[in-house]
């Protein structure tokens, strides 16, 4: 049985039963049951005929092992982007264009032909080399608008290997930008260049085959100097980018964790928590958090290991206050709020109370504002918290105002900014705190709107940024609910505005205020008047919340 | 391939509507061509009885 060899990138053969690299740990063999002519009943047998220690076990069988951990670190790598889709490089149609993978197998002594460089079409060694950059990176066309980070010095990397090796092999580097960020990169640069690598700013456009010598005629606008180019090579290396790894979907519903928009794994801060990921007891190392060169993944990695370390030595962990707590009374056993938890924290079985799992729970509320009955609420942030907040807020002069909720990582620090950054923007508004945007439940907005309130603002967090793994997005849902109902009541769906603003925003803020406060004078007194009226809460049905208290102003003290 | 549906969007701060492709299941955060604000709503089709 004779396949393809993944490790060597299909340039040589395996057997069935192989060692997957020459630096695999354990380095023993692996017999692939895909490939192997079966074992039950055994048809082949003649490896185990062969193996005097008679190591071959055709009985042993796939297990799911199943391990209770105190910390999980995901570390699954990456995937290498397949250049097929780019028609204009010719990967599917000249054999002498490579990618950076299978160029890497070629020149390495461990490789296919023994470290002896020669080109697929005639096993003849090139002497005229062009290396394209960026294929699959930078590039919104092909969904990869993020920099892989490694392949720049990959390819210098190669360069310097290739002048070591064939003194006489001359090389060509397309590119866009040189990236040399870190040690003595700079350094290899420029001994890259020293040693006879030519660098042309410009990616080529198009890629042709001579069908005599199978030498490849590069077409390539020089942006420095402004001029079209071709150069006639022997061999073309594609210096391909990275993407998330296949299994990212299935690992990141398994552990509740969130991506970005790029695909990879969103850590818990970027600054302060960088190898956390949101989910506690997550950590994240390599490339599955972003494109990294090994020696940020072995940081990473052992950053990972200390925090994971740390955890599980600690003994206890602290909790934030701030977590859900289910009212069993109240509880109608719907499992609603465990449906929403982005982190899994709530516990539920049809028909049973759920309970909440405090060391999961995250504190983003959204369970507590999903919940029709009020049986599930957030500590000191509660529905009767925010409630007083919103009466107190819109107790006197309620036309006067724009009333905003604000999530607490994003927004209200938006809000912050724009106030130290010293930015104007009208006084009208009054911003309430809650921890998430999904917080906010439909309850609070049309308590804001019974008040009197001419317009309510919702915010929270950039979807890449949600704090709480993607718990805005029911915020979305939510708002998207209460603009069916406030048109259904009769009142103007645009006085219910959704904004994300991120911390760094300041200027958005300001912006979006300014726009409410416009929006705030087309809303007549009538308009309020009959919010108030067609929004009325119906009595019992919300039997957690008590019903909106009227505000009673304190007696004046006598004197 | 996910299925994609041409949808039909509006904006609750400017009043402009545009129409858009939503591929199904995606998480994307929507925000008004016109004047960037976020306040995006998804018009929903209505289905119609036929007799």
């Amino acid at each position: 049985m004779v396949r393809p060899d993944e490790f060597q990138m299909g340039l040589s053969s395996r057997k069935a039963i192989y060692i997957q690299f020459p630096q695999a740990v354990p380095c023993s063999y692996i017999l692939n049951m895909d490939d192997c002519l079966g074992n039950n009943p055994i048809a082949c047998g003649k490896c185990a005929d062969a193996c005097d220690k008679r190591a071959i076990n055709y009985d042993d069988r796939d297990q799911i092992i199943t391990r209770e951990v105190g910390a999980v670190v995901v570390a699954i790598g990456l995937d290498v982007y397949d250049p097929t889709e780019l028609d204009e490089y010719g990967y599917t149609r000249f054999e002498n264009v490579i990618s950076s993978m299978e160029f890497e197998r070629l020149i390495c002594a461990g490789g296919p032909t023994g470290g002896h460089f020669v080109r697929p079409s005639d096993q003849e060694r090139p002497t005229r080399i062009g290396f394209i950059q960026c294929v699959g990176s930078r590039n919104p066309k092909v969904g990869r608008p993020y920099c892989s980070n490694i392949c720049c010095m990959n390819t210098i990397k190669d360069t310097l290997l290739l002048a070591d090796h064939y003194p006489d092999v001359a090389n060509v580097v397309f590119y866009q930008d040189i990236r040399a960020v870190g040690k003595s990169f700079e350094d290899m640069f420029q001994r890259s260049k020293e040693a006879g690598t030519r660098y042309v700013r410009g990616l080529p456009g198009e890629i042709e085959e001579d069908p005599e010598t199978r030498n490849l005629v590069v077409t390539v606008e020089n942006t420095t100097s402004g001029k079209l180019e071709r150069h006639e090579l022997e061999m073309v290396v594609l210096s391909v980018g990275v993407q998330p790894a296949k299994d990212m979907s299935r690992i990141a519903s398994m552990l509740t964790l969130s991506r970005t928009s790029d695909g990879f794994f969103m850590e818990s801060h970027p600054k302060l928590k960088p190898v956390d990921a949101p989910t506690r007891g997550v950590f994240l190392a390599g490339f599955c958090e972003s494109p990294k060169d090994i020696k940020d993944s072995v940081c990473q990695a052992g950053a990972a290991a200390s925090r994971a370390g740390a955890l599980l030595n600690a003994g206890q962990i602290t909790i934030e206050a701030i977590t859900s707590r289910v009212d069993e009374v109240a509880c109608t056993r719907c499992g609603v709020c465990a449906k929403v938890c982005p982190y899994g924290a709530i516990v539920w079985k049809k028909g049973e109370v759920a309970s909440v799992v405090e060391a999961a729970c995250a504190g983003c509320g959204s369970c507590s504002a999903s919940c029709q009955f009020g049986a599930i609420t957030m500590r000191h942030f509660t529905d009767e918290q925010i409630l007083a907040q919103v009466h107190a807020v819109l107790a006197e002069d309620p036309q006067d105002k724009v009333f905003a909720f604000a999530c607490n990582w994003c927004s209200y620090a938006g809000g912050d900014m724009a106030g130290i950054s010293r930015m104007t923007y009208p006084a009208s508004n009054r911003v309430v705190r809650t921890m998430c945007s999904a917080r906010v439940s439909e309850e609070m907005v049309l308590e804001a709107f019974r008040c009197g309130a001419p317009v309510v603002l919702v915010s929270g967090c950039h979807f890449a940024d949600c704090h709480y793994i993607n718990a805005n997005r029911q915020t979305v849902q939510r708002v998207h609910k209460l603009w069916d109902k406030l048109e259904k009541a009769g009142v103007r769906p645009e006085r219910l505005q959704l904004e994300w603003i991120s911390a760094a925003e300041g200027q958005k803020f300001a912006k979006v205020m300014r726009q409410l406060e416009e929006l705030r004078g087309t809303v007549t007194r009538d308009e309020i008047e009959h919010a108030r009226e067609a929004l009325k809460a119906k009595p019992g049905k919300r039997p957690g919340v008590r019903a909106a208290e009227p505000v009673v102003e304190a007696p004046a003290a006598q004197t | 391939m996910a299925e994609t549906t041409i949808e039909t969007f509006r904006c609750m701060m400017c009043g402009h509507e545009y129409q858009e492709p939503v591929v199904k299941c995606e998480d994307k955060e929507r925000s008004c061509p016109k004047c960037r604000s976020n306040s995006i709503r998804h018009l929903k089709k209505r289905v119609t009885k036929e007799d």
